[in-house]
């Protein structure tokens, strides 16, 4: 397993450097630069501020310019507002991780029981209801359903402040960024509970007087979380990563708006932090799923 | 089971009528409704600022919190005229114009230290510095250079006598210095702060990128959770701290109109900047809508090198785009797509710009209410002396102009953005009575920007903001040299293009004049060069909007869109 491990993490590597490559070179072939202004910037202030960053050389230079600095823990300054990039992100990961995980962990407790639940009584009106509103859940778009959440519950109901600087609530946030996620895992348990449920060795189990509620649980569900897993590894990293949608309604320094901002901003080296950042949390959240297989699949091998 | 279905979707839609419903009712209710901390003001301007480094700053709603939480010598009154802030008096000028001696008040920062002379000739050198990279450094350039100036270390001609008194020596007179002296660049900086958060002199702005730096206004920033929120509280040395009465400003830091709208609504906020394009017409007759005229104009840019024009004389291309502009109705654009009554322009120096002679500058080149279909028979004529076909149409309301028998498309570029797009769309419409095609291209705004300073478009939509009251901010732009000529007039070779040397001189002479009444004249005579082109159709004058809760007062604002908090009253 620790060989599996290591070569995973040198892959991972390899990875996140050519993702690393494509975006530097990517990024410096959009038209446009981070000091554009509506108002024309005077040409001395500009050759001052590409001097400040290196901009002045040919982009190789500046990507192993920029890489070294990265491997010496180095994440620049922003171009856009001159602020050190590291606790930008992290302060922003912060936000976006406490909302990320508090919706993947909801999104996931509530999928689980209502997909099991569907599957175990497939046809019936609990089934229904839930695939109701799994359909209504994964068809509509975040920012319907954020403001939808805006207007009804702070503006009709006035239970939760639109803003306040001191007390920000994050539960409507964690709402709109949970309730995708939870009708998906709800879909994908039911379809694997009802497979696991239709497969022999439950039978047999039945057949043996297993008790309903460990066939159910112990059975059932563990190989019935296989896809559930498969699906949480690469959306937990995508939710941590915050979404620029949720943000923006909810007034929240997460990173998901630093992806869009950046862009638009041209601010290089938070393009390049943001997707660095991005890569690794995925390339970790893959690892890590792909080592929680094994315990719940005892017939995965590493080895092999 | 198809009746439960039935009835949770006929539950759900009830739901949702219901929720429809109640909120007409409660818009009207909530509109008065407040915080009711009646000490701090709740407010939304933008999203997180870049820099509030006032030398740094270059949007409008930096320098909105610049003005709040700095002051320089001068500042604005309610009355929205000039009046003496760090400065004892207005300025004594001398007889040619040239030196200005200001006498300070003794004030200090928001740490107990001194502010001193001293920290002016710091602060205002430290703008002029290439290292610094202050995007608005050029506005020193009226400033004149002491003897010691290099390039690449420049120093002004202002001097400390003792601690109280400057003495700032200018190039030539300039009618509007005062209004610099009001401006954010010129506000001081702590050197002391400026300087332990730069050591190595590649970090200009580091001293005021978090909550906690040392500042000499009304307010000082004690919190700043960024992209969330800002909170400012009241400097006690500011120098007219008796009469701030509201203790804390309270910024909710979103560019999202839907949520800020909400918040304002549900009485989280008690102003807000903008309301989103689809509410306007719901607010347009409430009393928290105030609007303020501002120094700017919406406009479209032909590139005068462009395509478009080849095989015409300078005249000829003239004619063409003035025949454009013949079309466009500017009282359909204002009232549909702007529609808080903004003015439609028939000339380029915005309505209400000073002449620098003490009088209001007047100009107008055609009545831009009356643009459009009553203009057709002036079109035709101007397309005809274009040197383009023109065939009648069917009925009077239409023609049809083709060049050398092809008919005419227009690029238009504009950057993605809803009011953008509704103009472009009026204009397609106008233009299309006369068989022009125009094809909206939307570019995303940095390649705009971009694609708009290297002429690299057809037609594109153009606007200027004024920085400060004087028609040569309006008329300067155009000049050959300027950054901001995005219409290329006195670059490239095309032949249709105007010769642009005698405007350049004009500019030039404006800078250097010594005479404000012929300065003044001088002005008239560039922009009447300038609207001869039709390289830069005027289409209306800006006007800015903000909602504020009826129990808040003293909150005013500038002709250049800057806010100032400090004075105002909130009741319960």
């Amino acid at each position: 397993m620790s060989k599996y491990i290591l070569k995973r993490v040198i892959l991972a590597i390899v990875s996140i450097v050519i993702v690393s490559a494509i975006t530097f070179f990517a990024m410096n072939l959009i038209p446009g630069g981070p000091f554009n202004k509506e108002k024309a910037v005077s040409p001395q202030v500009i050759e001052e501020l590409n001097k400040r960053y290196n901009l002045d050389k040919p982009v190789p230079q500046q990507y192993v310019l920029y890489m070294q600095n990265i491997l010496k823990g180095d994440w620049g300054v922003s171009l856009n507002n001159g602020r050190p990039i590291w606790p930008d992100i992290t302060s922003r990961f912060a936000v976006s991780a406490k909302l990320g995980f508090s919706a993947v962990f909801i999104a996931t407790i509530i999928g689980v029981i209502l997909g099991s639940i569907a599957a175990l009584m497939r046809n019936r009106w609990p089934d229904r209801i839930i695939v109701f509103f799994t359909t209504l859940g994964t068809a509509m778009p975040s920012f319907v359903l954020a403001t939808l959440l805006l207007l009804v519950i702070c503006l009709q109901l006035g239970w939760i402040p639109v803003f306040d600087a001191d007390n920000p609530n994050y539960i409507l946030p964690i709402i709109a960024l949970s309730v995708y996620p939870m009708a998906y895992i709800t879909r994908l348990t039911k379809t694997s509970m009802l497979d696991a449920l239709n497969q022999d060795y439950i039978r047999t189990a039945k057949a043996k007087g297993v008790a309903r509620s460990k066939l159910i649980f112990v059975h059932a569900l563990r190989n019935a979380l296989i896809p559930v897993v498969t699906y949480l590894g690469p959306e937990i990293a995508y939710i941590l990563t915050g979404s620029m949608v949720v943000e923006s309604i909810f007034t929240i320094g997460g990173l998901g708006s630093a992806f869009v901002t950046s862009i638009n901003n041209r601010d290089y080296t938070m393009i390049m932090a943001v997707t660095i950042f991005l890569a690794i949390l995925m390339v970790v959240a893959n690892l890590l799923t792909d080592i929680a297989y094994k315990f719940i699949d005892p017939r995965i091998d590493f080895n092999n | 089971m198809k009746k439960l279905v039935t009835l949770v979707l006929s539950g759900a839609m009830a739901f949702s009528l219901a929720g429809c419903g109640s909120s007409k009712k409660t818009s009207n209710a909530n509109a008065t409704k407040t915080n009711s901390d009646t000490s701090t003001l709740f407010i939304n301007l933008a999203s997180e600022p870049d820099k509030l480094d006032p030398a740094l700053n270059t949007t409008i709603d930096g320098a909105a919190l610049a003005v709040n939480s700095f002051v320089g010598l001068l500042t604005y009154g309610k009355d929205g005229k000039l009046k003496p802030a760090l400065a004892k008096a207005m300025p004594t000028v001398s007889e040619d114009g040239k030196t200005y001696t200001v006498e300070l008040k003794e004030s200090k920062w928001s740490d107990g230290t001194e502010l001193t002379a001293k920290d002016f000739v710091y602060s205002w050198n430290r703008a002029v510095n290439p290292k610094t990279a202050s995007d608005y450094s050029y506005l020193f350039d009226v400033v004149a250079r002491a003897a010691n100036s290099t390039d690449a270390n420049p120093v002004l001609d202002v001097t400390a006598e003792g601690d109280y008194k400057l003495v700032i020596k200018l190039n030539a007179p300039t009618p509007y210095f005062d209004q610099l002296l009001a401006f954010p660049v010129f506000m001081p900086v702590p050197q002391a702060a400026v300087e332990k958060a730069n050591p190595n002199g590649d970090k200009p702005g580091a001293w005021a990128q978090e909550a906690g730096f040392v500042s000499n206004g009304a307010y000082t920033l004690t919190k700043w959770k960024h992209n969330e929120s800002m909170t400012y509280e009241k400097n006690n040395n500011y120098y007219d701290a008796k009469n701030v009465s509201i203790k804390k400003l309270n910024f909710m830091l979103s560019a999202d109109d839907t949520a800020t709208y909400a918040a304002y609504k549900s009485g989280d906020l008690d102003f807000i900047d903008s309301v989103p394009n689809d509410e306007l017409k719901n607010v347009l007759k409430s009393k928290e809508l105030k609007t303020v005229d501002q120094l700017g104009t919406y406009y479209i840019g032909f590139n005068v090198n462009s395509d478009l024009f080849s095989g015409m004389t300078p005249e000829q291309a003239t004619s063409f785009r003035k025949g454009v502009s013949d079309l466009i109705d500017r009282k359909y654009i204002v009232d549909t797509v702007g529609q808080t009554g903004q003015v439609p322009a028939g000339a380029f120096v915005p309505k209400g710009m000073h002449d620098g002679n003490g009088k209001v500058y007047k100009s107008n080149y055609f009545d831009a209410t009356k643009t459009g279909s009553s203009n057709i028979e002036q079109a035709k004529k101007d397309f005809k002396a274009a040197g383009l076909e023109v065939k009648n149409g069917k009925d009077k309301s239409s023609f049809k102009v083709t060049k050398n028998g092809q008919e005419i498309t227009i690029p238009y570029m504009i950057n993605t953005n809803t009011g953008h797009q509704k103009v472009a769309e009026c204009i397609q419409q106008d233009l299309a009575v006369a068989g022009i095609k125009v094809n909206i291209d939307t570019e995303e705004w940095n390649v705009f920007i971009q694609d708009r300073k290297d002429g690299k478009f057809t037609v594109a939509r153009e606007g200027w903001v004024a920085d400060y009251d004087d028609p040569i901010n309006m008329l300067e732009i155009f000049s050959t040299k300027s950054g901001n000529n995005d219409v290329q007039l006195g670059k490239g070779n095309s032949t249709a293009a105007p010769d642009w040397k005698h405007y350049d001189e004009l500019i030039n002479k404006i800078y250097s004049s010594t005479d404000n009444a012929e300065r003044a004249k001088l002005l008239h005579e560039a922009e009447k060069e300038l609207m001869a082109t039709y390289a830069a159709v005027p289409i209306y004058f800006y006007n800015d909007i903000y909602m504020q809760k009826s129990n808040v007062t003293g909150v005013y604002s500038t002709v250049f869109g800057n806010k100032y908090f400090m004075y105002a009253k909130k009741t319960k």
